[in-house]
């Protein structure tokens, strides 16, 4: 074969080694094999989903971290609970002794009360802006000072509020007992009156869930005032009627000693693995007011010393003592919960390690092969250069004398 | 019978074929870099005996003429590789700037997909917070921003290889113009059985210029070639050349019409032209139909998801993602519809405090869309076509870049112009020029002598 012109074969082979060269460098200096997708069609898809992954458990890592804090900041409250509590069965029992005088009866009542008032703020503890017992309704404090009547805002002697008057619909009117522990809901539907809502009341008294006595009334001033005729319960009220507007505490109604919770019982989940939510909060209505009513309990205690028998105050201690046992159980699924979160935050550890070997896997260079490459490339690169440069001037004109 | 004149004659004779050697060798030298160049030849013939009885004396050497050297089966393979090639290579350009939108970055949608969800994630931990729904919103518009700029890097494109169409068809008429002008001259040599010379050499190479626009076929006539597109459609025949045109068709591209108006611009497969309607017409709009669909798709499952819950006034979640009803252009015009992170649907039960839909609005990623997968594996997919073309025609290019590489060595050994050779071509007409003057001389002295005989008689 005739070889007449070995420029352009020069040049190809140039081309091709400083291209591997630069593949080599840029393998080397990344430390990935892939920086493109079309260096691995594959790989580069793969490491799409293996990136969102790793973005999931990193953020996973840092709900462990952020529901841990929330979880730890619930735990330390009923902890402080349970102590205050074990404080109160110690003074109810001391003031159930026959030796105790009444004055000194007095003297526990009042320190009991300060134990109560110690519940209620680890009852109201918040962890960055949010009631850790308020259910979802995390964004006021959840346990209320009660009174035994809220009266609207709306209506007045000159244009009275009447049973007639309609309610908007898709309104709510709620009403927390501090006796029962409960909280009755009413929304209102189109067609529905201030006399539907006195209804709903009744019906929710005859269930229970609202104090015996609890109403709904127009009263002398033409507003509606909602409570009860019993001095002892009293009730938290609010609505979000423009009817009514806001519903507020009558004066000097304030029950002494009872509060009632205004959160709901919703609970929050908060996904920390792949497969893993865990609830984040515990409703205050569980801890506190269902079942043993803790912070009734403790009202029962005071007003027992205040004006009880003995046997009164043992009772109300004994009560206070059932309060205990029952958030001592409460606390349980709760420390679960936070051993579980440390479990996860080692597992999701692990998950980091994994994905991040097997992202270098996809796309990561062997440095021991890059470096390898990059010598062997540059060493190709001046091989041919050193040969472009000896054979690109030979020619026979060399080799002739000058005529 | 032999003479000293006869013998003058053929040394003349000879001197003049060594010229018209020398000639040639120069002319090669000369042209030994001109692109398209094929070597010529001296065509030396020994000229007619002259019969003296039984004896036949030769007399010398004719110069018949030149002739060029050419393989027209690798010409023509080369033609067709270098369609190949520029095919891929305009396929290759546009993909290359396509391929860094869908490469892994902080700013690519795979990236701002994870984000929004890790936003969101985050924004479960504390719903209320405001500072969780502001990054919530900050990533979706992060996410959208990116789609928004996947489209505009592929319409844009597009726009530029539109252009190049109306540039490629320009040319293609230009370079058929100048082909059909040198077919006279090449047939008028033809016709006088002379090689088509220069005039062929020039043709050649308008023919591979013609060939790296768009595809060709070339048939060899006695009135000079005549080429056609790959389906058929006349571009010169003759001394005639046909123009290609372009209309605007109903999707805003530029269409390729031959010359009786007919529609051609699918037939166009290979060359520049071929490469880039390809690229306009097939890639592009496939990419960017999926990317569409995904922005379409992810938009309304966010969208559906924002109208299960509640905001934080506790009123039903609007629209978190503006997105047009038709699929296309989905990706380009979406944007976030909210301003307020108080407008995120997170609560379930209407309460500020509550998490419960933002389960919901996180199911997004892990469920599959209408179009069968989950956003990110449709995301992943998108990349892997990306890597996958631009992957398959690097190898292409490559492959034919090595392939004319070779094709071109083999012209370049049949045609092409060997200083060395040439060289030695150049000692050996040399030689022989000078041999023949030696022989005028030695005549020349001869004569002389014979002269000098009749003067030494006469005295």
């Amino acid at each position: 074969m005739r070889v007449t012109n070995m420029v352009p074969d020069v040049e190809y082979a140039m081309q091709q080694s400083q291209s591997a060269l630069s593949v080599a460098l840029q393998q080397v200096s990344t430390g990935l094999k892939v920086n493109q997708p079309s260096d691995n069609p594959a790989a580069s898809a793969n490491m799409v989903v293996s990136l969102a992954s790793s973005a999931n458990i990193d953020q996973y890592t840092k709900n462990v971290s952020s529901v841990l804090s929330q979880m730890e900041t619930a735990d330390s409250a009923i902890s402080a609970a349970v102590t205050s509590l074990n404080t109160a069965i110690t003074l109810g029992t001391s003031g159930a002794s026959g030796t105790v005088t009444p004055a000194n009866k007095q003297a526990i009542a009042a320190q009991v009360q300060g134990v109560l008032t110690s519940v209620i703020a680890q009852a109201n503890t918040s962890y960055q802006g949010v009631y850790v017992f308020g259910g979802s309704a995390s964004t006021t404090q959840p346990f209320v000072a009660a009174s035994t009547t809220f009266t609207s805002t709306q209506g007045s002697a000159a244009a009275p509020l009447a049973t007639t008057t309609a309610l908007t619909a898709g309104s709510a009117t709620t009403i927390s007992d501090a006796t029962t522990g409960d909280t009755f809901v009413f929304k209102a539907v189109a067609g529905d009156t201030v006399a539907t809502l006195a209804t709903a009341i009744s019906g929710a008294v005859a269930v229970g869930t609202l104090s015996a006595g609890a109403s709904a009334t127009i009263n002398a001033t033409g507003q509606l005032a909602i409570g009860t005729n019993s001095s002892a319960a009293g009730m938290v009220v609010s609505s979000n009627d423009a009817v009514l507007g806001s519903m507020t505490a009558a004066p000097d109604t304030g029950v002494p000693n009872a509060y009632a919770y205004v959160g709901n019982s919703a609970v929050n989940s908060v996904q920390v693995g792949d497969s893993m939510d865990v609830a984040t909060n515990l409703p205050g209505s569980q801890l506190f007011t269902t079942g043993p009513n803790v912070i009734a309990s403790l009202k029962g205690l005071i007003t027992a010393l205040q004006t009880g028998t003995t046997l009164q105050i043992g009772a109300a201690t004994t009560a206070v003592s059932t309060g205990l046992n029952y958030v001592a159980e409460q606390r349980i699924p709760l420390d679960n919960t936070i051993s579980q979160l440390n479990d996860q935050d080692s597992y999701l550890g692990q998950e980091t390690v994994t994905l991040t070997t097997q992202q270098t896997s996809l796309v990561g260079a062997n440095m021991a092969d890059a470096a390898t490459n990059l010598s062997q490339a540059e060493l190709t690169n001046s091989a041919v250069l050193a040969a472009a440069a000896k054979v690109l001037p030979q020619t026979l004109l060399n080799y002739l004398s000058p005529a | 019978m032999a003479s000293l004149s006869t013998s003058l004659l053929t040394a003349v004779q000879a001197l003049g074929a060594d010229t018209g050697a020398l000639q040639v060798t120069n002319n090669n030298i000369a042209n030994a870099s001109t692109p398209g160049y094929s070597r010529q030849v001296a065509i030396l013939q020994e000229a007619a005996p002259t019969n003296d009885g039984n004896i036949s004396v030769g007399n010398g050497v004719v110069l018949e003429g030149y002739q060029s050297v050419r393989d027209e089966l690798v010409q023509t393979q080369i033609q067709q590789e270098t369609q190949a090639q520029s095919g891929a290579n305009a396929q290759l350009a546009s993909l290359q700037q396509i391929q860094p939108t869908f490469t892994t970055s902080t700013q690519d949608i795979g990236t701002e997909m994870s984000a929004m969800f890790s936003s969101l994630s985050a924004l479960s931990t504390n719903p209320t917070s405001g500072s969780a729904g502001q990054a919530v919103l900050t990533a979706g518009q992060n996410l959208a921003t990116a789609f928004n700029t996947a489209s505009t890097t592929l319409t844009s494109q597009q726009a530029g290889l539109n252009t190049q169409v109306t540039q490629d068809v320009n040319q293609i008429n230009k370079i058929t113009q100048q082909i059909a002008a040198l077919n006279p001259q090449i047939a008028d040599l033809n016709a006088t059985g002379q090689d088509g010379g220069t005039v062929q050499d020039q043709q050649n190479q308008l023919v591979l210029s013609l060939s790296a626009l768009t595809s060709v076929a070339v048939t060899k006539t006695d009135n000079g070639d005549t080429l056609t597109t790959g389906n058929g459609t006349p571009l010169v025949v003759g001394s005639q050349s046909f123009s290609l045109q372009t209309t605007t068709g109903s999707n805003g591209m530029q269409q390729v019409l031959d010359q009786n108006g007919a529609h051609i611009t699918s037939s166009l497969t290979t060359g520049d032209l071929g490469g880039t309607i390809q690229t306009r017409d097939q890639t592009i709009p496939g990419l960017l139909n999926q990317l569409d669909t995904l922005a379409n798709q992810f938009g309304s499952a966010i969208n559906a998801a924002q109208a299960q819950g509640f905001n934080q006034s506790g009123a039903t979640g609007q629209n978190f993602f503006n997105i047009p009803t038709a699929v296309a252009g989905s990706a380009a015009s979406i944007s976030v519809a909210i301003t307020d992170p108080t407008q995120i649907a997170t609560s379930s039960d209407g309460t500020a405090g509550s998490n419960g839909n933002v389960a919901n609005l996180m199911a997004v990623q892990t469920n599959a869309l209408p179009a069968g997968q989950t956003p990110g594996d449709t995301y992943a997919n998108l990349v892997y076509q990306v890597g996958s073309l631009t992957s398959n025609t690097t190898a292409e290019s490559g492959a034919t870049t090595a392939s004319l590489l070779q094709l071109n060595d083999q012209l370049s050994s049949v045609s092409g112009v060997s200083i060395d050779e040439e060289s030695t071509n150049l000692i050996s007409f040399q030689t022989a020029y000078e041999a023949a003057a030696r022989v005028v001389t030695t005549v020349q002295a001869l004569f002389s002598v014979t002269l000098a005989m009749g003067t030494v008689a006469a005295e």
